[in-house]
């Protein structure tokens, strides 16, 4: 269905119509609030699921992370301290900000990821600019991404620590240490050409470690971007967040069985979040925890709807050999782009 | 997979690793800065939490300094008390003014109580809990035979179901007024250093060429004009002095919330009658007084460098692609057969 829309927009491949998707979204979430007004960011969903930062001053609206940053530190931490049972009426709020986030997950599921997300589509461009620039591709074998993986769960208990700081336990920096820490806050406010968050906090021991280790991560990821697909993705909240409620969106990535599946795994080597289990899993097991739901597996699956995008059952995108062929002559699985890059190794290859 | 790709994702795994570590012992650091929470350091933190609330000010700091008059014009106070959260009272003196109500203005303009005045004993009024977060604007009016003075200041309620205030902010509740265009929102303050845009009109129509006077605690007294549209550009100016940066503003958590109390204030003479409007709130210091753009950079560059090693290209990568190059592209020509 989507192969049936995009074409007649001008777009010749999914991953084209993504990549204008992500530009979009990048200045909606960005610069969003100068074009719908400067209280946007409390008109919205307030608990995208996506890494749209509160501190970019023109922002359209912001992640869900935030919200339950702030109703963890100021509502129900301060109701633990002040020995108040934590009923449900202090719980509404949490509650609603779940439920909002929900309401446009369920559509979107980790799509929220691939196409909407901020941080995600600066991690692209720098990608593709490390194309151009012949930089090598770092990948993670299937040995190397179990270690990883673990990582985007641990973050999550971070949690614990805005609810500690409003029990007046921790120090009042830790009320939102996502957003201490998040490279998302640095890119977004550098890009509406605001240094104030990349410059470090002098004021408090904690704040400065806690803005020196995020300037560091933004640093990381920003060099290793170019030599390494979606870096940050890797270890982000967001990612085991919107996990938790995949299974419940309609949305989902589906693979059927296949024998000639073992003998290809060109969707592993095109998969930007090194998902092996892509290759050799179907059914349910083939749609990860980690997957982004950017449609590559489907793009440079050369069988007929083998890997297919489907909401509700119907299917959106669908593997098919005429549509690969097409595809790999513009651009490898690895992302590498045909024909417009000096690649020596390949030249030499060639010769 | 290439003997190179596991070399380069251990060099990944190695720096992730070490960026773990650094996450995973921010629990350590709970002891270092952690104290037992009393009911009136949490009292101090909970004045601190958020940037609107942070605005309110470190209420015993700012009372000693009200000692001191520091501006004629009007103006509302804003004191804060209870337990915090949902138990947080507010209650508003009137400076210089002596209203015969306090009225609040909610930003839900079709709600049926978005006008209402709050419980007012001449001295105190106390902020009742609005039905939606937000922005909500508050307001005294005093009314005497030659003259007409109002007090009006912005008030931030961190609940969810908060409405765009554009429509509110732009309803003419006083004769003279001044509205800020806009009014800074969640997570941004007036700062020293910054400029912020306010309309003044009289009845209605935007004044060109007012006169409008920026009075702070901090002392200083700045006159500004308005353009031909009634829009007045504030430039706060940077008067927080050295000595109250380092003073007792600290909570012993650390938490450095700098804040002083401005008046931007108009007059104008219309009819025989004298109207006197104040529009005040609390600034902090620039943005960058507590911060250091020079370090932040250093800590980027040093995070970059850590990523460098991802970026070389290995004799092992030339081999290796040279091999797998021309597998692929087997691959792809045996899919296409």
């Amino acid at each position: 269905m989507l192969r049936n829309i995009f074409p007649n927009l001008g777009f010749p491949t999914l991953g084209r119509f993504r990549f204008t998707v992500q530009i979009i979204m990048l200045f909606v979430t960005v610069y969003g609030g100068s074009v719908l007004g400067s209280y946007a960011t409390n008109q919205l969903t307030e608990a995208l699921p996506s890494l749209a930062c509160a501190y970019d001053k023109l922002s359209s609206d912001k992640c869900i992370l935030v919200v339950t940053q702030h109703q963890l530190h100021h509502r129900i931490g301060q109701a633990l301290v002040n020995a108040k049972l934590v009923t449900v009426k202090v719980l509404i709020p949490t509650l609603i900000s779940v439920g909002a986030f929900f309401t446009v997950f369920f559509f979107l599921n980790k799509a929220f990821c691939g196409w909407v997300c901020p941080m995600g589509t600066v991690q692209e461009l720098l990608f593709r600019i490390g194309r151009r620039l012949g930089r090598p591709l770092n990948r993670f074998d299937k040995n190397n991404v179990g270690k990883v993986r673990p990582i985007k769960w641990l973050m999550l208990l971070v949690l614990g620590l805005p609810l500690l700081a409003g029990m007046g336990v921790a120090a009042n920096e830790l009320g939102a240490p996502y957003c201490q820490v998040c490279p998302s806050r640095l890119a977004t406010t550098l890009l509406t050409m605001d240094a104030e968050q990349i410059a470090v906090q002098t004021s408090s021991g904690l704040g400065f470690f806690l803005n020196a280790a995020s300037n560091a991560l933004f640093g990381f990821v920003i060099i290793a971007a170019l030599a390494t697909r979606l870096p940050f993705c890797r270890i982000c909240p967001l990612l085991s967040w919107n996990a938790m409620f995949q299974k419940l969106s309609p949305m989902r990535l589906v693979k059927k069985q296949n024998d000639k599946c073992e003998k290809c795994s060109i969707c592993q080597v095109a998969c930007p979040m090194d998902i092996h289990e892509i290759g050799r899993e179907h059914g349910s097991k083939a749609f990860h925890e980690d997957c982004t739901l950017c449609g590559r597996c489907a793009e440079y699956c050369p069988d007929d709807g083998v890997i297919q995008i489907k909401f509700f059952g119907i299917k959106l995108f669908g593997s098919s050999l005429a549509y690969y062929k097409n595809r790999v002559k513009k651009e490898s699985p690895e992302g590498l782009p045909k024909g417009k890059v000096i690649w020596l190794t390949q030249i030499k290859a060639d010769k | 997979m290439t003997s190179n790709d596991i070399i380069s994702g251990g060099v990944i795994i190695k720096s992730t690793a070490l960026l773990t570590v650094v996450f995973l012992s921010l629990p350590l650091l709970l002891v270092a800065p952690s104290y037992a929470a009393d009911a009136e350091q949490h009292q101090a933190h909970m004045q601190h939490a958020g940037d609107h609330e942070g605005m309110a000010g470190n209420e015993r700091k700012r009372n000693m300094r009200e000692m001191v008059q520091w501006t004629s014009f009007p103006r509302l106070k804003m004191m804060m008390g209870g337990e915090g959260g949902e138990h947080k009272q507010v209650t508003l003196m009137p400076k210089n003014i002596a209203p015969s109500s306090v009225d609040a203005y909610s930003n839900d303009i079709h709600a049926a109580n978005m006008h209402r005045q709050l419980p007012y004993d001449l001295v105190l009024a106390t902020l009742d809990k609005p039905a939606t977060g937000g922005f909500h604007w508050l307001s005294a009016r005093e009314e005497q035979v030659d003259k007409v003075l109002v007090a009006s200041m912005v008030y931030y309620m961190s609940e969810r179901g908060s409405k765009d205030p554009t429509a509110m902010f732009m309803l003419q509740k006083n004769s003279l007024e001044i509205i800020p265009q806009p009014f800074p929102r969640e997570h941004s303050r007036y700062r020293a250093n910054e400029d912020w845009q306010f309309l003044v009109r009289f009845n209605r129509w935007p004044l060109a060429q007012q006169k409008v006077m920026l009075e702070t605690q901090n002392g200083s007294k700045v006159e500004f004009n308005s353009d031909a549209k009634g829009i007045v550009t504030v430039h706060f100016p940077s008067d927080f002095k050295a000595s109250a940066r380092q003073g007792d503003m600290v909570a012993r958590n650390g938490d450095r919330r700098q804040s002083s109390d401005f008046v931007l204030a108009a007059e104008l003479v219309n009819a025989k009658k004298t109207y006197i409007t104040g529009f005040n709130g609390s600034y902090g210091p620039d943005a960058f007084s507590q911060r250091s753009l020079v370090l932040g950079l250093g800590f980027t560059f040093f995070g970059m460098l850590g990523a460098a090693p991802l970026l070389r290209n290995r004799k092992a990568d030339k081999k290796s692609a040279m091999k797998t190059a021309p597998a692929i592209s087997t691959q792809t020509n045996k899919k296409e057969a």
